[in-house]
């Protein structure tokens, strides 16, 4: 089995999450997503949305719980239940989740961030009660036994490798939340450390299992071609059985400290060609400046018109890529920027630019017609993002948990229309600060090179 | 009042017990197959003939225009790549935008504009269609076709093809297209450097007034447009567009081969060897094989629990994974099927692929397979209907293949229908296990007499060519005689070994940056220096002396381990060939081979250690012309020029992994016998 999930998957369906229950300007009225919510006396909360134009339906678990909750010497797990999870239950043969989904049509997968892990599948619609018995299982009595640590280990292992240590530029994300965090658990990534996972014992992963795999840490999203009475009855029949979690889930109360000093480093690794990478902490995920931080992110490295891209691929030929992505995570996440050097560039000529291309829209901010480009361009991709089944179930799960309420996918629109220009010149210098920042440069490796 | 009550406390009743006692050993049936709507597309025609076809759909405020011209393929011959340039060229600018206006107007409302030689298709938010439209049009009708846009495409098209001739995949493509249509087919032929270079702007422009013509085009638009509004848009936009003559063309259609036959591309630096068994099979879209042709792919290589997967990946461990496909086409179809395996196992992998291929026609399908391959093609099916473009496609479709109005509608229905015999009947008909091309691309001296035994090996170069045929060596040709005469090819042993040491500069230009390599070869005192700077700054360096080697990249320096130093020593020293024997190296002679059109011996030079590289000696001149060295790449020597009594050559060619492209480097700087210091090696 083989499941794919990794980070950079993890970031895109977020970053299409984010903008999707999102943005519109008043000129255009937002689709209104329709749906309804309730509770299980186990805490899970449900939420359905129907739409019967084709017969499909998705469903998904999201389970608040992530890299963050894990503890500093036990790193990896929330990503290593991801495959765990996958083994199969007391009634589901080892192995045979996937072949069982795929052969009544569906397709499904899973990821996982440092707030929280999400499982989906799509089957046709008539496969619902399927779908639910299936996760329910999951949910009420996963196999979390000594073959299925052993076995997924190993698919961990091979995955790390591929992924991040084989991968050019593949620890970026490992290296930069290193520096970027002192005090918080942000400071590892999801695919946490192998040596953790090769010291856990399997009571640890029982008791993992345990306080967070409960249905008062759950949210069950149900989107596509369903009759919402039907569908309430069949989740209460799988899932109200399953009994509360017993403890407090542990959440980590910690505030990262505001860096006052640059931590500039290097980091040698299998690449060919030298990569620049700035990273600056964020405000919260719900924080009101969040949506000015993603349109000036669009801004400088959105699309071949935009200010970095323009300016250092195209014009000044110093780089070969750039891009900025605000990671943004509940308790505040990391404004990544990178650039890849074209050849024969010197890393620090190339973070010279980009420095100046920061201030100048720190001291300039950005034209009319440039903030009414940028509208145009988040618009257009906000109102794709509800385009699948998928798209909204993710959307509305995000927004419950991240935001509080499902019908925050209703109003992120009227959150973004109130940035103004302004904002987006305020947000680049009250975050974008050169002297709280983390600056890598990766190198080429040095290996036997005679020609 | 009262029978409510009741129903009410005994519903409560009957619910209750069921949260009680799920029966979890079993799994929720289906329920009832839901009924697959698929919306129907409006059309009508233009007086022009263009035929429109709208899916409304106003879930999302988005709208798309996809114009697509139906023509025959099109055989380039001497100016094959012509096509793949006229997309580009209309988007290089019109009479009235220059192409940074079409690219920041385009931004500007962040829509999409795509232009093939086929196609051209836009979308963008409802509110901006008006503005969309009028690009489009304007690239449609407009466009001025810049001279230095095209030398800009062609530059581009010659790197992207320098590249792929080095890429196993792409050498298999070209490879097997040849094989199963012939170099004179449309599917069979490629784009060289001499046909590129060839096209000209008149060209692109012919084929531009020739093809983009509204009577063999069709336009599907789909997403927030009613019909109505569909019908002016359209009329405003499209019916000034003149028709015209469109040329047509046919072709004689391939036929399997009388037997089994076997394709190689010699590729010696492989470790892999790709590996895909064809066949031309007459299919298309509609017939009445095609959709048991889906299932029976789906079991036999479609996907990860399809038969060759389980068997070559699951079972043997050969390949990461093994599939197959069976492509319909309306001119003619392809079944094929592929796996990339471990060089030491390519002909066991073959032998598999043919035991699944027999059993499949002779044995057939089981129930089993079928249903599950049912299910998942049906879900998949169903999934696909979830975005609006797959109901334009369905359109589109039934129109260019004259299908029944009802083929999609009932399409599930049809294939759930299909029994284990209708599937067996497809696979005997369409595949014939006798007449396979059976093609690898790999290292030749280790695979090609394996493969013997499946059908008569043909040799074919990296394009899909026939190799030339290269004439067997000399019974009393040695390594030794090889080495002799390419010593006696540069001038003599006498001139040569005169030569002590040597500085070489050279340069090369990559992607519009220059880089210097600087060597030092102190062949006396076993010494050695290399430097690369990229824009006159130092990338990299290496050092082999007192036995010892190092290396730095950026700054940054390590020592080589004993292994890397013995591989080092192989290309340390300014005439190798010298000093072969005093450093008891073991020469092979593997044979004549093609390199680049010229005949040459391939000797294999391995040191005792176990490192090893491979030097090609011209069978005409002598001279070396190739080193392969697994560490550094292929280099190709040519311009061989006198220095000091000794032919040097002056111009180097490195293929490398590293490198995106072929590095055209020439020896700007050369002393032979230079003072040389401690300094030069530091």
């Amino acid at each position: 089995m083989k499941i794919y999930s990794n980070y950079t998957m993890m970031r895109k369906l977020t970053a299409l999450g984010l903008v999707a229950g999102i943005l519109s300007v008043p000129a255009i009225a937002q689709t209104k997503i329709e749906f309804k919510e309730f509770d299980l006396d186990n805490g899970l909360h449900v939420i359905m949305h129907q739409d019967n134009t084709t017969p499909i339906v998705v469903t998904s678990v999201l389970y608040h719980v992530g890299s963050k909750n894990e503890q500093p010497d036990r790193t990896g797990f929330a990503h290593f239940f991801e495959h765990l999870m996958f083994e199969g239950s007391e009634n589901i043969e080892r192995g045979e989740y996937m072949n069982i989904i795929q052969a009544h049509g569906g397709t499904l997968n899973a990821y996982t961030s440092n707030d929280i892990t999400y499982y989906y599948e799509s089957l046709p619609s008539n496969e619902l009660e399927l779908a639910l018995y299936m996760e329910s299982e999951r949910m009420l009595h996963s196999k979390v036994d000594q073959t299925g640590v052993d076995t997924q280990r190993e698919v961990v292992k091979e995955e790390k490798r591929q992924s991040y240590d084989n991968r050019p530029y593949g620890s970026i994300l490992i290296e930069t939340l290193k520096r970027a965090y002192t005090d918080h658990p942000y400071r590892w990534a999801p695919i946490g450390s192998l040596d953790d996972l090769n010291a856990a014992s399997i009571e640890e992963f029982q008791q993992f299992y345990k306080d967070f795999y409960v249905p008062n840490n759950a949210t069950l999203t149900i989107a596509g071609d369903i009759d919402y009475k039907q569908t309430e009855e069949w989740v209460k029949k799988y899932f109200s059985e399953i009994p509360k979690g017993t403890k407090e889930i542990y959440r980590p109360n910690v505030k990262e400290p505001k860096k006052t000093a640059e931590i500039r480093d290097i980091v040698y690794d299998n690449i060919q060609i030298p990569a620049v990478i700035q990273a600056y902490n964020l405000p919260p995920k719900n924080d009101a400046d969040s949506y000015a931080l993603s349109m000036l992110s669009t801004y400088l490295t959105g699309g071949n018109s935009s200010l970095m891209t323009k300016e250092l691929v195209d014009k000044q030929q110093k780089a070969l890529a750039v891009a900025a992505i605000p990671l943004d995570l509940e308790d505040g996440g990391i404004f990544i920027m990178y650039g890849i050097t074209n050849m024969g560039v010197e890393p620090n000529d190339l973070e010279t630019e980009i420095d100046r291309l920061i201030k100048q829209v720190q001291d300039n901010g950005i034209s009319e017609s440039d903030f009414e480009k940028l509208q145009n361009i988040m618009e257009n991709n906000i109102v794709s993002g509800n385009s699948s089944m998928a798209g909204v179930a993710e959307n509305l799960a995000e927004a419950h948990v991240m935001f509080g309420e499902a019908d925050y996918v209703n109003k992120v629109m009227e959150a973004y229309s109130k940035v103004t220009k302004a904002d987006i010149q305020r947000v680049a210098k009250e975050y974008l600060t050169l002297d709280g920042r983390v600056v890598l440069y990766y190198l080429p490796k040095p290996t036997e090179a005679a020609q | 009042m009262k029978k409510i009550t009741i129903a009410f406390v005994l519903s409560l009743l009957v619910s209750v017990a069921s949260f009680a006692q799920v029966d979890r050993s079993q799994f929720p049936k289906a329920g009832p197959a839901p009924i697959i709507k698929i919306g129907e597309a409006e059309t009508f025609t233009l007086d022009n003939g263009l035929k429109v076809f709208v899916v409304e759909n106003d879930k999302l405020p988005r709208v798309s225009f996809t114009l697509v011209l139906e023509r025959d393929p099109l055989f380039e011959g001497d100016k094959a790549g012509l096509t793949g340039f006229v997309g580009q060229m209309m988007k290089a600018g019109t009479t009235s935008r220059s192409k940074d206006q079409i690219d920041e107007e385009i931004d500007f409302i962040g829509a999409n504009l795509g232009v093939s030689s086929t196609s051209i298709s836009a979308s963008s938010l409802k509110k901006h269609q008006e503005k969309i439209l009028d690009l489009m049009a304007d690239v449609l009708y407009n466009p001025i076709f810049p001279e230095d846009e095209l030398e800009k495409l062609k530059k581009q098209s010659l790197t992207a093809l320098a590249t792929s001739k080095d890429e196993p995949n792409a050498i298999s493509g070209r490879l097997s297209s040849a094989m199963v249509y012939g170099k004179d087919h449309p599917y069979g032929e490629v784009e060289t450097e001499t046909s590129i270079s060839k096209v000209t702007v008149e060209d692109v422009k012919d084929y531009y007034t020739t093809f983009f013509k509204p009577n063999i085009a069709y336009l599907a638009i789909v997403g927030d447009m009613s019909k109505s509004e569909a019908e002016e848009v359209v009329k405003k936009y499209f019916s000034e567009w003149e028709r015209g003559d469109v040329p047509k063309f046919t072709y004689d259609a391939p036929t399997p081969p009388s037997k089994k036959m076997v394709g190689l591309v010699d590729r010696s630096s492989s470790v892999q060897t790709v590996i895909d068994i064809a066949q031309p099979i007459d299919l298309t879209l509609g017939d009445e094989d095609y959709i048991s042709s889906r299932v029976l792919n789906q079991i036999f290589g479609g996907g990860s629990s399809s038969r060759l997967f389980m068997n070559l990946r699951e079972d043997k461990g050969y390949t990461y994974g093994a599939y197959s496909s069976f492509s319909a086409d309306k001119l003619i179809g392809e079944f094929s099927a592929n796996a990339s395996v471990r060089t030491e196992v390519t002909d066991s992998a073959v032998v598999e692929f043919i035991y699944e291929i027999n059993r499949l026609v002779d044995e057939g399908v089981t129930e089993e397979e079928l249903e599950k391959a049912k299910s998942n093609l049906a879900g998949s099916f169903g999934r696909s209907l979830e975005s609006p473009s797959t109901i334009a496609t369905f359109a589109l479709n039934i129109e260019r293949y004259g299908l029944p109005k009802d083929y999609y509608e009932t399409y599930l229905q049809k294939m759930n229908a299909l029994t284990v015999a209708d599937i067996n009947k497809t696979a005997k008909k369409l595949i014939d296990p006798d007449k396979l091309y059976i093609t690898a691309v790999g290292n030749g001296a280790e695979i090609k007499d394996k493969l013997a035994q499946f059908g008569e090996v043909t040799l074919y170069d990296n394009m899909g060519f026939p190799a030339r045929e290269m004439e067997a060596v000399d019974p009393d040709m040695t390594s030794e005689k090889v080495i002799e005469s390419y010593i006696a090819a540069i001038g003599g042993r006498d001139k040569a070994t005169s030569i002590k040491s040597a500085k070489l500069e050279m340069q090369a230009e990559v992607m519009g940056t220059q880089l210097t390599i600087e060597l030092i070869h102190d062949d006396a005192n076993m010494r050695f220096a290399q430097k690369t700077l990229v824009g006159g700054n130092v990338m990299q360096t290496s050092v082999v002396k007192d036995g010892k080697g190092s290396a730095s990249v950026q700054g940054q320096s390590m020592a080589m381990t004993d292994e890397q130093v013995d591989a080092a020593k192989l290309s340390t020293y300014f005439l190798p060939e010298l000093h072969y024997q005093t450093m008891g190296y073991t020469l092979t002679l593997d044979g004549i081979k093609d390199v680049e059109g010229t005949p040459a011996y391939k000797i294999i030079v391995a040191t005792p250690l176990g490192s090893s590289v491979n030097n090609y000696y011209s069978v005409e001149s002598g001279l070396k012309i190739k080193n392969e060295n697994p560490a550094s790449g292929d280099t190709f020597y040519s311009d061989y020029q006198e220095k000091n009594g000794v032919l040097i050559p002056m111009s180097q060619t490195i293929k490398s992994a590293m490198i995106p492209v072929p590095l055209e480097a020439k020896v700007t700087g050369l002393e032979l016998n230079p003072e040389l210091d401690e300094e030069d090696f530091n």
